[in-house]
């Protein structure tokens, strides 16, 4: 009995080890050719993936009135309705253009407390990950070694264009986060992930903003699109509305294209000097 | 006698001070002119030792620009190996030849160079730490691409200070929100 015990517990004293075996080989195997990083646990990927799948559900909720506003407002241009105050067919146009905008922002305004929710959530967990592993366990030396750790090819490759350019859906932006995040493995693909941490971080704290404010907006607008339901009058302001969430959400821009980098080399450069740090 | 020793004394100190100041060579400090990069580290090797190394700066500018006129990926070595010389001749520290070699010829920013963590040092100077990078981005575009013809590691500098910017951006915003 006595020795059916002590085997028993030096069997649980022998597990952490067991398990944490393959984890030791692993970490073991892996160069040691930069400071490593933890900047994406489960819980912030998570975050990103959730964030995602909000953003989607909004952007479904929002594409076929959007796509409504587009024909109403074409419509109402090819009717020359512009300037043409009390034409009844105008009128009608302008009513169920302003309808549609009501809807749209009742679709936001049910979405964007969820949104704000994810947003906030994996902007925190970014955050408190790039101050602990960036801020505080780095120097700038350190940072520009582990932005080395990848080659200028895989870095084009793997990361998203850059903030703000991407011409992309803001769901299908999150699911390339999440696939870049959650499938690259290996090392030079972890150390590119300082830069992709930093641009979702900087992209959520812009959002957290943009978000709050339009909350602020939509009821206002709201109350403004209900009294011109009245009249039947399409704003310069409701346009730009509608304008700024296409951007926002299904990433079309009018104005920067962006910017092409520069032609592949084939110029080989094998010599490392002594000097070279 | 006594009178003409004391009266010529001081007239043939002066004559001794003045023949000697005559005799010392002023060292030839003059910067070499040629466009073949060879020749022209050999004089800049013999003039910073015969006293001209006060004026290296020049002669590392003026040698940058010799390279520029012909440029090839092996001038990499041949600036590596004369920064090196001036190591083992004693010209310059090893730390200041690194610091020569990496600003022209190397990805990574000396810029950079700290040994505090980035909350506490980088974050402050950060806008100071940017300028001094793109200073430094110029010099890499002169010794990479102009001299080496190292189109890859240059673009590489770039895409690196574009990236630094964006991270030292994200983590400054992260530590000053704690």
């Amino acid at each position: 009995m006595t020795k059916q015990t002590s085997s028993r517990g030096r069997l649980r004293s022998l597990l952490p080890l067991a398990l944490l075996g393959p984890v030791i080989a692993a970490a073991a195997s892996v160069p040691a050719t930069g400071p490593t990083i933890r900047l994406f646990p489960t819980t912030v990927l998570e975050d990103i993936r959730h964030t995602g799948q909000i953003a989607e559900e909004m952007e479904s909720g929002l594409q076929s009135i959007i796509a409504k506003l587009d024909q109403q407002q074409q419509l109402y241009l090819e009717a020359k309705c512009d300037g043409a105050e009390g034409d009844p067919g105008c009128d009608q146009i302008a009513k169920q253009l302003g309808a549609t905008y009501l809807d749209m922002l009742n679709v936001m305004n049910e979405g964007l407390p969820d949104m704000e929710r994810a947003v906030t959530s994996t902007r925190n967990s970014l955050e408190k990950r790039l101050r602990t592993e960036v801020g505080k366990k780095m120097t700038p030396w350190d940072l520009q070694e582990n932005l080395l750790g990848n080659t200028p090819n895989a870095a084009v490759k793997s990361q998203p264009a850059m903030r703000g350019r991407s011409g992309l859906r803001l769901s299908e932006r999150f699911r390339q986060y999440y696939n870049l995040v959650a499938n690259g493995g290996g090392n030079s693909a972890e150390q590119s992930l300082t830069v992709v941490a930093s641009d979702i971080y900087l992209d959520m704290d812009e959002a957290s903003i943009l978000i709050a404010r339009t909350q602020e907006e939509i009821s206002r607008a709201t109350l403004l699109e209900q009294l011109n339901q009245s009249f039947g009058v399409i704003t310069p302001q409701m346009q730009e509305v509608v304008g700024g969430v296409k951007s926002i959400l299904f990433g079309e821009f009018e104005g920067d294209a962006p910017i092409s980098g520069p032609p592949p080399s084939d110029v080989k450069q094998a010599y490392s000097s002594p000097l070279e740090m | 006698m006594k009178t003409f020793k004391l009266s010529v004394l001081p007239l043939a100190l002066l004559i001794a001070i003045g023949s000697g100041c005559a005799t010392t060579p002023q060292p030839d400090c003059s910067l070499p002119d040629g466009n073949n990069l060879r020749v022209s580290i050999e004089s800049s090797k013999t003039q910073l030792s015969n006293g001209c190394a006060a004026l290296f700066d020049a002669y590392f500018d003026r040698l940058l620009t010799v390279a520029e006129g012909d440029p090839k990926s092996r001038h990499k070595q041949t600036f590596s190996e004369f920064l090196e010389w001036t190591t083992d001749s004693g010209l310059l520290s090893r730390r200041q030849a690194q610091a020569y070699y990496n600003r022209y010829f190397n990805v990574k920013f000396m810029s950079l160079a700290g040994d505090y963590n980035n909350c506490s040092y980088t974050c402050p100077r950060q806008a100071e730490l940017l300028t001094r990078m793109e200073e430094e981005l110029t010099d890499k575009e002169q010794g990479l691409l102009r001299v080496s013809l190292d189109r890859d590691s240059y673009y590489r500098a770039d895409q690196l200070l574009k990236e630094t910017e964006l991270v030292l951006a994200a983590t400054c915003t992260a530590c000053a929100a704690n």
